[in-house]
């Protein structure tokens, strides 16, 4: 089996982000690291996030810094990933990618202890890097530039401390003098040594300074000091004449102030009233602003407070730090502040957001101060803030992310024509229900009833230099009705329009004139208000028109053409006649190109099945140029001319071009290139559109031309980052469209379905899925579908939370302790996480929950109706309980159909050792149709019970490290055979026929809760001192002696996070570290177990070392490079190929299709190992190495990487096509045919 | 041409080579001995099969194998060999015809086989002792038939005729009631399937027992119960 991996959704969330001006001048972008990906983020003027550039560097980024040289207008990118290698990245605005100025190896490739790459710091004057690891290793590089201004790198030098951890190193800012970076510094050599733990005990954190000699070119440590044992993060303090220099050490619930030579001054942070004694307060973020008279700081806690930091100073003596309450946002994991006013926050799960600054925290607010902090027996004295709605900030735009993707299931549930895909995302009050469907978004402007079923509808500006169209032209079946377009649109009679008869087409013609074509003639409107009529010869009735600004062909019935064109006076004339063998299906007619007066173009469809190319030149008039057959007739041609670019904001280097798309009766667009001088079709293209034949029609996106299909539903065919894309659109069936321009609406769509009239337009370029968000309450953990009644029913729960309950209470209180009323709260608190867009004072989505003990948990059963957003039931547990388990089961001759089982643990505790009090397994009945659950009863287990599953009308539970099956009684679940011999915590099972297949970890429980938490971009540090254990059992259930046996295992100890039953013999799953791997279990072995009549080979064969006796193959592995949380097979189009779908912590989507035809496996192949030789990945990791990370890739080829192919240099494309035989255009017809079987 | 591109003499010699061992090879199995005398090795050395300590012969060429093949000491072996055959084959011939003759028994029919059996009481218990373990429905009734042999009528008469009588009336039987035999004891043996899923267990005497690991509702069936009760309800059938 061999695979095509391809991510259908990038990362959406941020590891790490920095702003600055990249593309040089003024402008401001942000820079940020999904994981594997870089993206370049800039606001736009209305206040969007535009993604400008987004490439997959095939390495885990870890940290990210900028940098400007003194007196350069530009800032350069550094990179910290996981390849060993430290690499400086320029943003080339022309041709709209990163540029690789440097990349220096210091290291082995892997996110390891003590090789560099986790932190990275900047000397403030842009002279020198810091580079460092969690442990031991810094390496300090000098940047500089040579005679012709370019960037230039030195040789590492050394900043090593053996036997220390490092917690934050940041540059501080000393002007011109050497540069001096800080770092948070932990020595545990002694505590190594010392076996008692005292020294352990006593270790203490220091801040040490690293100062570069320029002079000696030497690392030297100039100063240490014990700091705050808390002490996490550092912030750099302008100096040099800017401020006074030194640094900000974030500790638990203090801000200190050091410096060399200075002594601390501390504050304490602001705290919740609500918050549990025993919980800290930490930074987790930061930002620093500075403007030429003064700066400030904007730190952000663990709970969403951001706090204004500033510092009195006399030149270098600061006398005083303030910490302000400022605003509450959700939790960052990065901050930016632009310096054209806005706040970008990384969220670090769910939606990102751009704020704009509306104040800076000068009013008065809740302030804690260094000079008066109080110390008193106690400790110091905390200072208390009540949080409160946004007032220095609003919120302009946020960018949506699925930051993490708990649980996934794609199906149908809607009956659409593609199924969608339901995902479970975020975390605590963040968290959502998604749905998500293939296709861009829309947002729907206008929708107005019409008189009567429209049949066709135009735009048209009444001069060619109007920025904004005039009239809005409805035809009907024997009538045209005229809107004109102001303030409101409204039905005009005075336009000169014939409004008795249907329209064939309307545009603008000449300069300033308006055309309209109708069966029996053309109507020329003069811009003076004159009228011309053209009417047909005889009977003869017009059927089709093709025009564009200077020339116009009719087709009448019978297959005649008559070719008109504009002459110098504007006055319409007939050049020429052509006539045809039959009927016309369609025409059209290629756009004026540029300085030119006229198009050479003329397509023609014919109901024989062919498209001939028709010159309109006077030299040829209507001579053939080329015959295109099709399968079957064309219903709608459409010209569709590519501007030549090199590259710049959106497009990549390519020349102009001419493509002729033709929508086919059989529901096919057909899509060709055009030569520009012979007009000969060549490089043809055909995809399936849906069951209506496509109609064309030419829209305007982001200034360019695109193509807007209408076949069951709409696809929009446009140019996006340099590749043609053509996506469906979420929106319902159109008849007919037209692109619309008002002041409101800059770049619409209007068009016509039914009887009503629509405007539109379309969002979010680029994106493969547009989604439905419905708020959820707390953290979900999974769900299952209820297929026959379509609903949903969803286990969520949370650690350190308060219950509905008692948050309802405690706000109550804190709501009449304040004044204010509480209207409906009850309600929202129902509906879950509250919605963020309601003027809700204190919004959970927005706040967060208010924190009590670690050991609490809350949780909740959900079912939930998909198509209204409806939740019909919701059952909070009680005691303490949390469920981390659900199936449904459907148990044999017993009364009750449908039940649900949900598996929970009591009073669960992570540190310092994994405790629980109880495990349950809950059985729950459906009432109302399914729309509400009854407790049947709980049984007391005696582990957690991580996996549930049906099997044989009973139910099978994974308890810790035992598989057991039940069966229910009536006041508790039974018992009825289990199997000890898992070797540790059972996480997936599913069955089929009598085999069990049993997925076990090695890491003790909620894996994924901790994989979540402990996050991402460091799968780094990967402790080993587990026995390893087999991440597969295959199990087979004999009834005859009432016993489970494991035949076959895995011989990989893997940490599961993921698995899924591809067939009978095959199982894909995942792993904590990012790999995708199948196994299957060899026929003859397979055979041999399905043909064991008397079941004694299976009972009394013994593997070794405690393993099963039979041993699965590894088939297929890969390295996503990020923890996949789901999988599962599904066809995302109709007629699509079955692949493996799977979504990730980061929120990304990807698929692995199966190839079936050896031909295409040699072709990706070698497209392959040529683009990793040709263009090797940005962040200087080995692509090979990346995908092989802690397995051999096998059998898999990264069409990721094969994606990349257009982004190269043309000459290069054409040497790797040369190579495999080909022309690049075939080996691109190739790369869209396979993503076309995706998605 | 160049000698160095690879293409010169030396290449062309090598094929040749090849080609002539391949013919010699064509000729040996068309004249002295078949293919199955001696085996190609992969190194491309050639074994003889025939001769008991299999010697390698380097070249199929007239001076080691076609001149082996011609040898005394081989000629010797092959006849030995041949010998053996024959004398595997006679033996295997005799005991074709054996065999056939009792198939051809067994073709009769069924009441041939049984009273067959009849006059041999010890396969016809062991047949009995099989049948009670395939389907443990039959013998059950039949311990019963032992005592309550007067009330029985039915079908289960003509069975215990069959294995008391050694008649052959089993003939009469219909194809229909042979059916609904088969659905009889494939249903018990599902009955006691479901009873050994729920954690049932057997002693040696046929009786159930419960098993201690596993739990039981309260108004959970028993099987010593329900089996009674059926064999009772089937026996007043």
């Amino acid at each position: 089996m061999f695979l095509y991996s391809l991510t259908l959704q990038q990362a959406t969330g941020v590891v790490c982000a920095i702003n600055g001006s990249f593309s040089g001048g003024k402008s401001q972008e942000i820079v940020v690291a999904r994981g594997k990906s870089l993206d370049l983020l800039r606001p736009d003027d209305a206040g969007k996030l535009q993604t400008l550039l987004s490439v997959d560097a095939f390495a885990s980024i870890r940290s990210l810094a900028h940098f400007r040289l003194t007196g350069a207008n530009k800032d350069y990118i550094v990179v910290g990933s996981d390849s060993g290698r430290i690499v400086i990245l320029e943003y080339n605005k022309e041709k709209n990618t990163f540029e690789k100025i440097h990349q220096e190896t210091f290291g082995k490739s892997g996110c390891r202890r003590i090789v560099p790459g986790q932190y990275l710091a900047i000397d403030p004057k842009g002279r020198a890097v810091m580079i460092g690891a969690c442990e031991k290793q810094k390496l300090v590089y000098v940047l500089n530039r040579d005679t012709s201004a370019r960037l230039t790198i030195s040789s590492p030098l050394e900043a090593h401390k053996s036997h220390t951890v490092t917690y934050s190193i940041a540059g501080v800012d000393c002007g011109f003098d050497n540069p001096i970076f800080a770092a948070i510094e932990l020595d545990y050599s002694e505590a190594d040594q010392d076996s008692t733990g005292q020294s352990a005990n006593e270790a203490q954190k220091h801040l040490t300074f690293y100062e570069l000699d320029l002079g000696l070119n030497h690392v030297s440590r100039k100063w240490s000091e014990q700091v705050d044992n808390a002490a996490n993060m550092l912030v750099t303090v302008p100096g040099g004449g800017d401020g006074p220099s030194g640094v900000l050490v974030c500790a638990e619930n203090f801000v200190i102030y050091k410096n060399q030579g200075h002594p601390d001054v501390r504050a304490v942070i602001p705290r919740r009233p609500d918050l549990p004694a025993t919980r800290g307060v930490l930074i987790v973020s930061a930002a620093m602003h500075k403007q030429k008279s003064m700066f400030f700081f904007l730190l952000q806690t663990e709970y969403g407070d951001i706090f204004k930091v500033t510092l009195d100073h006399d030149n270098d003596r600061v006398s005083e730090l303030r910490i302000k309450y400022f605003d509450t946002i959700p939790v960052t994991s990065a901050l930016c502040v632009l310096k054209s006013g806005f706040l970008f926050a990384a969220s670090e799960f769910g939606n990102h957001a751009l704020y704009q600054f509306q104040a800076i925290g000068d009013d008065p607010d809740v302030e804690s101060s260094s000079s008066t902090l109080m110390e008193t027996d106690e400790g110091f004295q905390p200072v208390f803030f009540q949080p409160r709605g946004l007032k220095n900030l609003v919120r302009i735009d946020q960018v949506d992310s699925l930051m993490p993707i708990m649980d996934m299931k794609v199906t149908n549930l809607f009956e659409e024509e593609t199924p969608q895909i339901f995902t479970l995302c975020g975390r605590g009050p963040r968290s959502s229900l998604r749905i998500l469907r293939p296709g861009l978004a829309i947002s729907e402007m206008a929708v107005s009833q019409l008189p009567g079923v429209p049949s066709a509808v135009w735009t048209v500006k009444k001069n060619v230099n109007d920025e904004f169209d005039a009239y809005i032209v409805v035809s009907f079946a024997n009538a045209t009705l005229v809107l004109s377009i102001g303030e409101t649109v409204e039905e005009v009679s005075d336009s000169g329009f014939l409004d008795t008869t249907p329209s064939l087409a309307v545009s603008l013609i000449g300069d300033d004139s308006l055309m309209q074509v109708h069966p029996s003639g053309i109507r020329h409107i003069r811009e003076d208000g004159r009228i011309n009529e053209w009417r047909t010869p005889g009977k003869r009735t017009i059927v089709k028109v093709g025009s564009n600004r200077l020339q116009v062909v009719i087709a009448l019935s019978g297959g005649e053409l008559i070719y008109f064109e504009v002459d110098m006076t504007g006055q319409l004339m007939e050049v020429d006649k052509h006539e045809m063998s039959g009927d016309v299906a369609c025409l059209d007619i290629a756009p004026v190109p540029e300085g030119r007066q006229r198009s050479r173009f003329l397509a023609v469809g014919s109901y024989d099945n062919t498209i001939r190319i028709l010159s309109l030149d006077p030299d040829d008039c209507m001579q053939i140029l080329s015959l295109q057959s099709v399968s079957s007739p064309p219903e709608s041609l459409l010209f569709l001319e590519v501007q030549a670019s090199i590259g710049g904001e959106d497009g990549a280097d390519h020349p102009a071009s001419l493509f002729l798309n033709s929508g086919l009766q059989s529901g096919v667009l057909f899509r060709t290139v055009v030569d520009m001088v012979t007009g000969q079709l060549s490089d043809a293209r055909s995809r399936f559109l849906g069951l209506r034949a496509p109609k064309l029609f030419s829209v305007m996106v982001r200034g360019r031309r695109a193509m807007l299909c209408l076949s069951s539903r709409p696809w929009l065919g446009y140019i996006h980052q340099g590749q043609f894309l053509l996506t469906p659109l979420s929106y319902e069936t159109l008849e007919y469209a037209a692109s619309f321009s008002s002041d409101q609406c800059a770049e619409g769509v209007v068009s016509v379905a039914g009887d009503a009239l629509r405007v539109f337009t379309i969002e979010r370029l680029g994106e493969t899925f547009n989604e439905t968000a419905i708020p959820l309450r707390y953290t979900p953990r999974k769900f299952v579908l209820q297929p026959k009644r379509k609903l949903l029913v969803i286990i969520e729960s949370d650690q350190g939370a308060f219950s509905a309950e008692e948050r309802e209470a405690a706000r109550k209180e804190c709501f009449e302790a304040a004044g204010m009323g509480e209207n409906g709260k009850v309600e929202q608190m129902e509906n879950g996480g509250d919605d963020e867009d309601k003027d809700d004072p204190l919004s959970d989505e927005q706040y967060g929950y208010p924190k009590t003990e670690s050991d609490k948990w809350a949780s909740c059963i959900r079912v939930l109706d998909p198509k209204t957003t409806e939740t019909t039931c919701l059952l909070e547990l009680q005691d303490n309980e949390a469920a981390f388990s659900i199936c449904t089961v459907n148990f044999h001759d017993k009364e009750y159909g449908t039940l649900l089982a949900v598996g929970t643990a009591k009073s669960l505790q992570f540190w310092p050792k994994r405790s629980f009090s109880a495990g349950y397994i809950h059985i729950y009945r459906f009432l109302k149709d399914g729309r509400s659950l009854e407790l049947l009863h709980k049984t007391p287990v005696d582990g957690i019970p991580l996996a549930l599953c049906q099997f044989q009308g009973r139910l099978l539970a994974g308890i810790g490290p035992v598989l057991r099956l039940y069966d229910l009684g009536k006041k508790r679940l039974l018992r009825k055979c289990e199997n000890k011999l898992f070797p540790n915590t059972i996480t997936t099972i599913h069955t089929y026929r009598d085999r069990i297949y049993v997925g076990d970890i090695q890491e003790d429980l909620a894996s994924r809760a901790t994989v979540v938490l402990s996050l991402v971009s460091t799968t780094a540090l990967c402790y080993s001192d587990h026995k390893p254990a087999m991440s597969f059992h295959y199990c087979k259930y004999r009834r005859d002696e009432n016993q489970l046996y494991i035949f076959a295992d895995d011989s990989v100890p893997r940490w599961l996070t993921a698995a899924y039953h591809i067939d009978f013999d095959t199982m894909a799953g995942a792993d904590k570290f990012g790999n995708i791997y199948f196994v299957r279990l060899p026929q003859d072995v397979s055979d041999e177990i399905e043909e064991d009549p008397t079941g004694g080979k299976i009972k009394w064969e013994q593997g070794r070392l405690n393993g099963a006796p039979n041993k699965v193959d590894e088939i297929v592995q890969f390295h996503v490079g990020d923890v996949v949380t789901c999988l599962q097979k599904a066809a995302l189009i109709p007629g699509g190929g079955e692949c493996i779908i799977y979504g990730t912590v980061m929120g990304s989507l990807g698929a692995l299709l199966a190839f079936t035809s050896r031909d295409d496996v040699d072709f990706f192949a070698h497209l392959e190992m040529h683009m990793r030789q040709e263009h090797p990945p940005l962040c200087g990791r080995d692509h090979m190495a990346f995908r092989s990370a802690y397995f051999p890739v096998k059998d898999v080829i990264d069409g990721d990487l094969c994606e990349q192919f257009p982004t190269l240099p043309l000459d290069l494309q054409r040497k790797i096509a040369d190579e495999l035989d080909r022309t690049p255009a075939e080996i691109l017809k190739k790369l869209e045919e396979v993503r076309n079987k995706i998605v | 041409m160049s000698v160095f591109r690879g293409d010169s003499w030396a290449r062309e010699a090598q094929h040749r080579k090849r080609r002539v061992n391949d013919l010699i090879e064509v000729g040996l199995n068309h004249g002295g001995g078949s293919s199955s005398n001696y085996k190609k090795l992969s190194s491309g050395k050639y074994a003889c099969l025939v001769c008991p300590h299999n010697p390698i012969l380097d070249t199929p060429l007239s001076c080691s194998l076609y001149m082996h093949m011609k040898g005394s000491r081989h000629c010797a072996a092959e006849s030995k060999l041949k010998e053996r055959e024959h004398l595997a084959q006679s033996e295997m011939n005799q005991k074709r015809a054996l065999s056939h003759n009792s198939t051809a028994t067994t073709n009769i029919g069924t009441s041939a086989r049984v009273c067959m059996s009849a006059s041999r009481p010890l396969i016809g218990r062991t047949h009995k002792i099989a049948s009670e373990i395939l389907c443990s429905d039959i013998p059950k009734q039949y311990t019963a038939d032992e005592t309550e042999d007067v009330k029985v009528g039915g079908n289960s008469t003509n069975e215990i005729l069959t294995y008391n009588n050694c008649s052959c009336v089993e003939m009469k039987l219909s194809a229909e009631e042979v059916v609904q035999q088969q659905l009889d004891i494939q249903e018990r043996r599902e009955r006691e399937l479901k009873f050994t899923e729920a954690g049932w267990k057997r002693d040696c005497h046929g009786g159930w027992f419960r098993d201690e690991n596993v739990e039981f509702d309260s108004d959970e069936e028993d099987p010593n119960v329900t089996f009674m009760i059926s064999k009772k309800n089937h026996v007043t059938l």
